[in-house]
């Protein structure tokens, strides 16, 4: 078997056995053909409903579903991106969610506040995002370097500090948009026109330029890791950061550079997500995409592709989730599946051994080393 | 030749999913009034991420449609019929003549739950290409959701309740298919204000807000006006603090603690989860051997401490949907902008369930107050700058 599909099929196994236990637990609780018929609903949510489609319903059926799971993959995407990039280093993120905010509240001041044409507002909106996001992990970084703070702390503790600091002071306190008349509204301003992000489909769906951007984004980071100098040392520090400082490598240069990559990444989640739907730093951001981030690094493999491929498949299963409902299933299926396919990747010696011991049986002899 | 294929593809998951297109949800976008007689109306909901099982705006709205509007109780996520008797028992007592008049209508209640805040307009838009005729936003954080869905979907008919539709430069913005739905909080409010000037022992009372926005504001003006006019030297003294939040319970308590120790012996809170933070205070007050009472809000409270809750301002947002979706089913639904007030029962002081001295006499004298409010005799103001000029006399 090739190392590469070696390498990938634990977190595809993974997924299936999630898949296969939420059915059994729907299945249980209701009937095998709520079951069915609720990951049916999942699909058409995701990816589209074709069958009503060729039906001659109105293209807004594959569209609308379509554009929903590119915006979440778009999100999960780029939090996956920052975990991973910070584990190819040899940090571990935690504080995706917190680098997050920060971009997403830079992002909703810079497309509210300046008064840009929309060539130049997009990109200073999302580099403000950027170096928010870079900012805050260089925080991390920072007291990982100098004084030796874990950043699994330090990462956590900056979280609640950003929480805290944007959503109880600054959305609701100094930055809270102000409605004629005095009406309550939530969030900040709303961004101007020229800062929103294109939509790619126009009134058909809500996918947006955020989705592009993810995924070029995800190839440039893989390039940049696999086929530059710098990626290259960027690894070496991550495999073991005393023989890449023996070998030359410049260590504390490398991991401050991969944090703030990573703090970047997860700020320009939140910038997509301000820019491309919200329109304004809502009452409270959205979902904890910065947490799921984790996950999908996880089941990704921490292979910028992986993450890719994991936000890809995640984004559909929770944009289609949502139709799940209809039938009468818990809302919380979606991340139940994302939640289960995680725990099983942990378990990710017990799948190894498990392929070994298959293709030993299969009298392969392989002389690959096991990889942890 | 691709369409070909996925033809073929279809017909394949089709043939072993036969049940995921239940025949009601009917195609999309044919369902503007041609429904059959007998087929039930479709009608969404979207609650926000506190989801089922709130005990508050929520559960309040989920009633308004399932229990009265469809006559149905959501138990092990299913419907079942409920009896009269359970509308009955969840209307207070001086609302129990309404009971008779809440019939169950032929609507199918369709429920989406929010997990984001980004997921308020995709899942407007799926009750919609669901078939919902008219689609329910359940409070302000919907407001821009609701206008984005009410823009692409011209033919569908929304209700947003508690708050106007804003453009984006926050000027008040009326779509020919939207109903708002706004609540006259300063009249519930009046109410227990003026049960609390007569309660109050110390001569002080003392109010709790959440962020200073002017919809709380509405909330502490109207206990000001009605303070004033039961007790015009508890008003002088009366205390009112903002915590700036709406899910800080610590905030909420230390506030209420403060107050408390100023000597306030009643405190109205409309703070949200914050004031689950001034009934703990109370109870704390009341077990430390202080008389001191907590009056709830939005909806009735007691359960939370039925000691120290004196009264609570309810908001009858369950009411407001029954009536849209009533008004949906008899053909009558107009869109534009409702502010319902004690008059209208959009607003109203829930039952007094403890005990204090001269109990029956105080209770009067709010009743007179309401039914002068009823009548249009008196005016309660709903922002502080009306308040010094604001004379009522005292029933």
């Amino acid at each position: 078997m090739p190392e590469r599909l070696r390498q990938a099929l634990p977190s595809v196994l993974s997924v299936l056995l999630a898949l296969a236990v939420c059915w059994s637990l729907i299945a249980l609780t209701m009937t095998p053909g709520t079951a069915t018929a609720a990951y049916v609903e999942m699909l058409w949510g995701g990816i589209g409903n074709w069958p009503a489609w060729l039906n001659g319903a109105a293209a807004t059926v594959i569209t609308r579903p379509l554009g929903e799971a590119a915006m979440k993959a778009a999100l999960l995407t780029l939090t996956g991106l920052s975990v991973a990039v910070a584990f190819k280093v040899g940090l571990f993120n935690i504080g995706a969610q917190g680098q997050m905010i920060l971009g997403a509240l830079a992002a909703a001041v810079v497309g509210a506040h300046v008064s840009l044409p929309a060539v130049l507002h997009i990109p200073a909106a999302l580099v403000a995002a950027a170096l928010a996001g870079a900012a805050w992990a260089g925080l991390a970084a920072l007291l990982k370097l100098y004084r030796g703070v874990h950043e699994v702390i330090s990462t956590i503790m900056l979280n609640w500090v950003a929480l805290r600091l944007v959503d109880n002071w600054l959305v609701i306190g100094p930055l809270r948009g102000v409605a004629e008349g005095g009406q309550s509204i939530t969030g900040t301003a709303e961004i101007q026109a020229t800062a929103t992000l294109p939509r790619l489909l126009g009134e058909l769906s809500r996918l947006n330029l955020g989705f592009p951007l993810a995924l070029l984004l995800a190839v440039v980071v893989w390039l940049w890791l696999e086929r530059t100098r710098t990626g290259f040392e960027t690894r070496a520090v991550g495999l073991g950061a005393e023989a890449a400082r023996t070998a030359g490598v410049p260590v504390a240069k490398r991991t401050g550079v991969a944090m703030a990559l990573a703090g970047a990444m997860a700020g320009l989640a939140g910038a997509v997500l301000v820019l491309g739907t919200e329109g304004r730093y809502p009452g409270t951001l959205g979902a904890p995409y910065g947490f799921d981030g984790i996950a999908i690094a996880l089941i990704g493999n921490n292979h910028p592709l992986g993450a890719m491929g994991a936000a890809l498949f995640f984004g559909v299963l929770r944009a289609g989730g949502t139709r799940m409902q209809l039938l009468d299933v818990h809302k919380s299926f979606p991340e139940l599946i994302q939640g289960l396919a995680l725990l099983f990747v942990a378990g990710r010696m017990v799948w190894l051994a498990l392929l070994r011991r298959h293709e030993a049986a299969a009298s392969v002899a392989s002389v690959e080393v096991p990889r942890a | 030749m691709l369409r070909l294929h996925v033809l073929a593809l279809a017909a394949l998951l089709c043939a072993c999913s036969k049940k995921e297109e239940p025949p009601p949800a009917g195609a999309p976008g044919t369902a503007t009034a041609q429904q059959p007689a007998k087929a039930p109306i479709p009608v969404g909901l979207v609650i926000d991420v506190g989801g089922r099982g709130d005990h508050s705006f929520n559960d309040a709205a989920l009633r308004g449609l399932e229990l009265y509007a469809a006559g149905k109780r959501y138990e092990g996520g299913k419907y079942v019929d409920a009896s009269p008797e359970e509308i009955r028992q969840s209307l207070p007592p001086f609302l129990a003549s309404l009971s008779s008049s809440i019939q169950p209508l032929p609507v199918k209640p369709m429920v989406l739950q929010s997990k984001a805040q980004e997921d308020y307009a995709p899942n407007l838009q799926l009750l919609v290409d669901q078939g919902a005729q008219l689609t329910i936003g359940n409070g302000y954080m919907l407001a821009n959701a609701v206008r984005t869905a009410a823009q692409e979907n011209p033919k569908s008919q929304f209700l947003l309740i508690d708050s106007q539709v804003l453009d984006a430069q926050g000027k008040v913005l009326k779509l020919p298919n939207v109903r708002t739905v706004l609540f006259k909080e300063q009249e519930g409010s009046f109410l227990v204000g003026a049960l609390a000037g007569l309660v109050t022992k110390t001569n002080k009372v003392g109010f709790v807000g959440g962020i200073e926005v002017p919809l709380i504001q509405r909330f502490e003006v109207g206990y000001r006006a009605g303070v004033k006019t039961t007790n015009p030297q508890a008003a002088q003294a009366l205390m009112a603090v903002y915590t700036g939040s709406f899910n800080n319970m610590a905030a909420g308590k230390q506030v209420a603690q403060d107050l408390i120790a100023k000597g306030a012996d009643i405190l109205f809170h409309a703070a949200g989860a914050d004031g689950i933070g001034v009934i703990q205070a109370v109870k704390e007050a009341r077990a430390a051997g202080k008389s001191v009472y907590a009056i709830g809000v939005d909806s009735d409270q007691s359960h939370v401490a039925p000691d120290a809750i004196l009264t609570s301002m309810m908001k009858f947002t369950d009411l407001a949907i029954y009536q849209a979706t009533k008004d949906l089913v008899d053909g009558k639904f107009s869109a534009g902008e409702q502010v319902v007030g004690l008059k209208e029962n959009g607003v109203g002081m829930a039952e007094v369930r403890v005990d204090f001295p001269n109990k029956a006499e105080a209770l009067q004298k709010v009743d007179a107050l309401r039914q002068r409010i009823v009548s249009g005799q008196l005016q309660v103001p709903a922002v502080p700058g009306d308040l010094a000029t604001f004379q009522a006399a005292a029933p």
